[in-house]
């Protein structure tokens, strides 16, 4: 059964102990710069590449406490799609990000890195399912790798054009723009009925905010600020939002017109790139980008709520009674 | 023309000597599931109150029965989760889904059998239950046995029941909630004889 407070209290903790940890390592660096160069601000901190480290330990530490809190029980080997997605696709897209945010690595290495993992992903999600079984019930071999191609594509289509975006316009407006189809995708799903999928959505959720928050806060009036890109955050914001949602269409029941809504919702941060827009202020185009972001999603959770409040509603409400047929009851 | 003949001979004496001793190595019967005379139904428990029925419609199985040497006899079952029907859709697809059957993941249940011993009135089977991608080894008491040939088919059956914990198979402790963990499994199988 969904226990919005358990929810809460393990968002609550998630993002309380990623803000930290970022905050502490920055601090430490700070100090340590501080007795070398006698430097004492952390405003001369040009280089980024501790507070993507910093940001990528926040989010993993996060995730661990989070999730530790739900009670959510990982299983080695994972067996089922959800547990290779948090055992495997999250810890390799942290590890990803904290290769890339060396500024020593090439960015073509880094970019390999990400094209591999989107690449494999999909593959990685559906192993062992009846839908590689080869069997009868499953897909015919052309069908699995049209889907495995596509849905790989997709992913590195998503990835690339919000990490271009933030690279043309710097803001934390796209991570954050990035939580709500996370958030989106963990009601939706929730309300399919697969409770689990959609409760792995909020520590991701509190996660990214928190430590995009405090990155905006410490870039804040520094020389960082122009540097920094949020690539991170956005690599591991991407991830998690598709393998959600993958997870969530193929082996709960989110409907693909959902799923595509909420993976290509993040795209509209791209209408702030028009040339009349591209020259506002920036808290300007970073509300309209949460804004548009937040549009086509609102449909989505209204279709979802139509959908849970005629099927799923009856299972958890008050049954109906008399000489009816209780294989097709539906009281709403 | 008389060593044509007892060539002949010959050849007829081993091939009824060989005919005769393949028969006597193997007494067991094959079977085939019967779906239409079977039927693999499960209970749980709701809100610890009262209890949930609910029944797997596609199940395949064989068995093979050897009355003299009850040992070697097998017996093997498989449940496609996909099936579950508790006559309501919107459970049946809620069953269906990872917190519960994750029949994308794990579609089907089965039961394989690893040595047989004859008991009064049926046989003690243990074997290895796979549900939910957790394989674990239990034992069926089959009540039965009984053989009847109609319409020039062998039939033989069997009943069985089996308790078991969904917590054991992997299942979510967080989805148990309303329906409880124990879940009864009550199984009547009808065999064709092949």
């Amino acid at each position: 059964m969904p226990e919005p407070l358990l929810y809460l209290q393990a968002m609550g903790a998630a993002a309380i102990v990623s803000a930290t940890i970022v905050l502490a390592m920055v601090v430490a660096l700070a100090k340590c710069v501080a007795l070398r160069r006698k430097a004492h601000a952390l405003g001369e901190l040009g280089d980024t590449t501790w507070l993507s480290f910093s940001c990528v330990v926040g989010i993993g530490v996060g995730l661990v406490v989070g999730y530790g809190m739900l009670s959510l029980r990982l299983v080695w080997p994972p067996e089922k799609g959800l547990d290779r997605f948090l055992t495997i696709s999250v810890p390799l897209v942290l590890g990803i990000e904290l290769i890339a945010g060396f500024q020593k690595v090439p960015r073509w290495v880094a970019w390999l890195f990400r094209m591999s993992l989107a690449a494999t992903m999909p593959r990685l999600l559906l192993h062992g399912s009846v839908y590689l079984s080869g069997t009868t019930e499953g897909w015919p071999p052309w069908q699995a790798a049209t889907a495995l191609v596509v849905s790989g594509a997709l992913l590195a289509c998503v990835w690339s054009l919000l990490s271009w975006l933030s690279e043309r316009s710097p803001g934390n407006s796209i991570p954050l723009a990035l939580c709500l189809p996370i958030l989106c995708a963990g009601l939706t799903v929730m309300m399919a009925g697969y409770i689990k999928g959609g409760v792995a959505a909020f520590p991701l959720v509190a996660t990214l905010a928190a430590t995009t928050i405090v990155a905006r806060l410490i870039t804040t009036r520094s020389v960082a600020q122009a540097n920094f890109r949020a690539t991170a955050i956005i690599g591991v914001g991407v991830v998690s939002m598709f393998g959600l949602l993958f997870v969530g269409h193929f082996f709960g029941r989110l409907s693909t017109s959902h799923a595509l809504a909420m993976l290509l919702s993040p795209l509209l941060c791209w209408v702030t790139e028009l040339p009349r827009l591209r020259h506002q202020k920036s808290w300007l185009l970073g509300s309209l980008r949460l804004v548009l972001v937040a549009i086509p999603l609102l449909f989505v959770l209204a279709a979802a709520k139509r959908d849970f409040d005629r099927k799923m509603a009856p299972l958890l409400g008050e049954s109906p009674t008399g000489f009816r047929s209780a294989a097709v009851v539906d009281p709403c | 023309m008389r060593r044509v003949f007892s060539v002949w001979i010959m050849a007829l004496v081993i091939g009824t000597v060989f005919c005769a001793a393949s028969n006597s190595g193997s007494a067991a019967d094959e079977y085939d599931y019967d779906l239409v005379h079977s039927s693999v139904s499960f209970k749980a428990r709701h809100l610890d109150i009262s209890w949930i029925h609910g029944r797997f419609n596609e199940v395949e199985g064989k068995f093979s029965l050897d009355r003299e040497n009850p040992a070697k006899s097998t017996f093997q079952l498989t449940i496609k989760t996909d099936s579950v029907d508790t006559a309501n859709k919107a459970r049946d697809e809620h069953l269906r889904q990872p917190d519960y059957f994750d029949t994308k993941q794990f579609p089907t249940i089965e039961f394989k059998s690893t040595s047989t011993k004859p008991i009064d009135g049926g046989y003690e089977v243990t074997g290895d239950f796979t549900m939910h991608g957790k394989t674990k080894k239990i034992v069926l008491v089959l009540k039965g046995g009984k053989e009847h040939t109609f319409k020039n088919v062998k039939r033989v059956a069997f009943s069985t029941e089996l308790s078991l914990k969904r917590s054991d198979y992997g299942f979510d402790k967080n989805a148990i909630g309303p329906i409880g963990d124990e879940a009864l499994i009550i199984i009547d199988c009808e065999g064709m004889r092949k």
